[in-house]
């Protein structure tokens, strides 16, 4: 039993030492998370996610504060998932942008072809 | 002493397996992911423009379905699903935004086509209008033609008023000659002109002593006077007859008459119509000098034959 008991211990030592290796680990996958998601904002931003997609750009926006507010707490694994979650609003942001852009387009060439027609018709009935 | 062992971690699995089943294996934020995943399934959009994102999507909700499954907290499931709820929404949005591309470059073709039909009318238009233009044009060369023609024709009526007119001018020319002609011959013949036209005075000498017929010279006399008249069928004569006051007046207004007579029997001889030719017998009447000597009876015995104007008409005595 002794034997066992010890070797229970030397399994929660290992666990705690990856534990807490894994933890001091974390600050850098989360920093760079954290930049990655800053990075997407940006390009959403520049995208026209603002105008698009208010609602995941501003939700994107609030998580990175979040995830910095996490860092400076030293809460990695928080500042990671935060930004994880900052870098799909962000984008889901740059995405709705740009399928929007792409729509506006489509109903502009759409206008286009309608005006055309119309012109077509009244020409042919001169 | 091993199967002793594994007692407790049987137990302990049961224990954690109980426990899984009493608690819950989603969340209504994964059970919202799943269904908005369902969605994006059937959109097929999504499989012709998203697959990448699909795929992505498809292993973030496998990662929340994994949490699930191993009983983690809802906190942790919740995170995962959310990841996965937000890229099922871009993979949507990023299947909008393709077939809205693929929407412009087929529209941007059938705009191509229209623009193309458009110039194509303008062009059949311009055309027309040329077409209209060239057959306005003809017309108008028609009409120029037509004017032309009808310039010639004026022309052609010019050059006839202009032949008339000449001919006209020839007419009189000819008439004129005729006249001078007629004035040369008459001279001939001794001719006066009086008021009453152109007189011609046939003498005593021209007649036998007391007889009313021509001599030989009063004929000679008579066939110019003829011919005269054939040259000139517009004018007519009068023939007046008179004598001395020697013998009777009944006597001399007979001679006279007589003498005309035969002036005119001889001109119808020559072919001078008898309606161009009037007599008249005077006598003794209208001597022109005193009957006191032979030569003054002489010169009143005479015939005097009086030319009409050009349009026949004499004035009488």
């Amino acid at each position: 039993m002794k034997r066992n008991s010890n070797k229970w211990f030397t399994v929660l030592c290992g666990a705690a030492a990856i534990l807490i290796a894994g933890c001091s680990t974390m600050e850098t996958p989360a920093t760079s998370s954290v930049a990655v998601s800053k990075a997407a904002v940006a390009s959403a931003s520049s995208a026209g996610g603002t105008e698009f997609a208010p609602v995941e750009m501003n939700s994107a926006r609030e998580k990175i504060a979040l995830a910095n507010k996490a860092m400076a707490d030293k809460d990695y694994t928080l500042a990671n998932d935060l930004a994880n979650q900052a870098q799909a609003d962000a984008k889901l942001a740059q995405s709705k942008a740009d399928s929007g852009k792409a729509q506006l387009a489509a109903n502009a060439l759409q206008d286009d072809i309608r005006v055309l027609r119309e012109e077509l018709a009244r020409n042919n009935n001169k | 002493m091993k199967k002793i062992n594994f007692t407790p971690i049987a137990l302990a699995i049961g224990i954690l397996l109980s426990a899984c089943s009493s608690m819950p294996k989603t969340t209504s934020l994964l059970d919202q992911t799943r269904s908005d995943y369902a969605i994006a399934q059937s959109n097929p959009n999504v499989a012709r423009y998203a697959s990448l994102e699909m795929k992505q999507a498809g292993e973030a909700l496998n990662q929340a379905n994994a949490a699930a499954e191993e009983r983690d907290s809802p906190e942790t499931i919740d995170k995962l699903a959310y990841l996965a709820k937000q890229k099922i929404a871009l993979t949507q949005e990023v299947a909008k935004q393709k077939s809205a591309e693929a929407s412009v470059a087929a529209s941007s073709k059938e705009r191509d086509q229209m623009r193309l039909d458009q110039r194509t009318n303008e062009a059949d238009q311009a055309n027309a209008s040329a077409k209209q233009a060239n057959a306005n044009a003809q017309q108008a060369n028609a009409d120029a033609a037509q004017a032309n023609a009808n310039a010639e024709q004026s022309k052609l009526a010019t050059q006839t008023a202009q032949n008339d007119a000449a001919d006209s001018l020839r007419k009189q020319q000819e008439a004129q000659a005729r006249s001078t002609q007629l004035e040369a011959q008459l001279a001939d013949l001794a001719a006066k002109k009086t008021e009453r036209g152109i007189v011609i005075t046939l003498g005593d000498v021209l007649f036998g002593n007391g007889k009313a017929s021509l001599n030989p010279e009063g004929l000679r006399t008579t066939q110019k006077l003829a011919d005269i008249l054939k040259q000139n069928p517009q004018r007519t004569v009068l023939i007046e007859g008179f004598t001395d006051s020697i013998g009777t007046t009944a006597y001399n207004q007979q001679l006279s008459e007589r003498r005309a007579t035969s002036v005119r029997t001889a001109l119808q001889d020559l072919g001078v119509g008898r309606d161009r030719v009037a007599i008249r017998g005077y006598g003794e009447s209208y001597p022109v000098a005193a009957n006191d000597t032979a030569n003054h009876r002489q010169t009143n015995r005479r015939v005097e034959i009086v030319i009409s104007d050009a349009t026949g008409k004499i004035a009488m005595r």
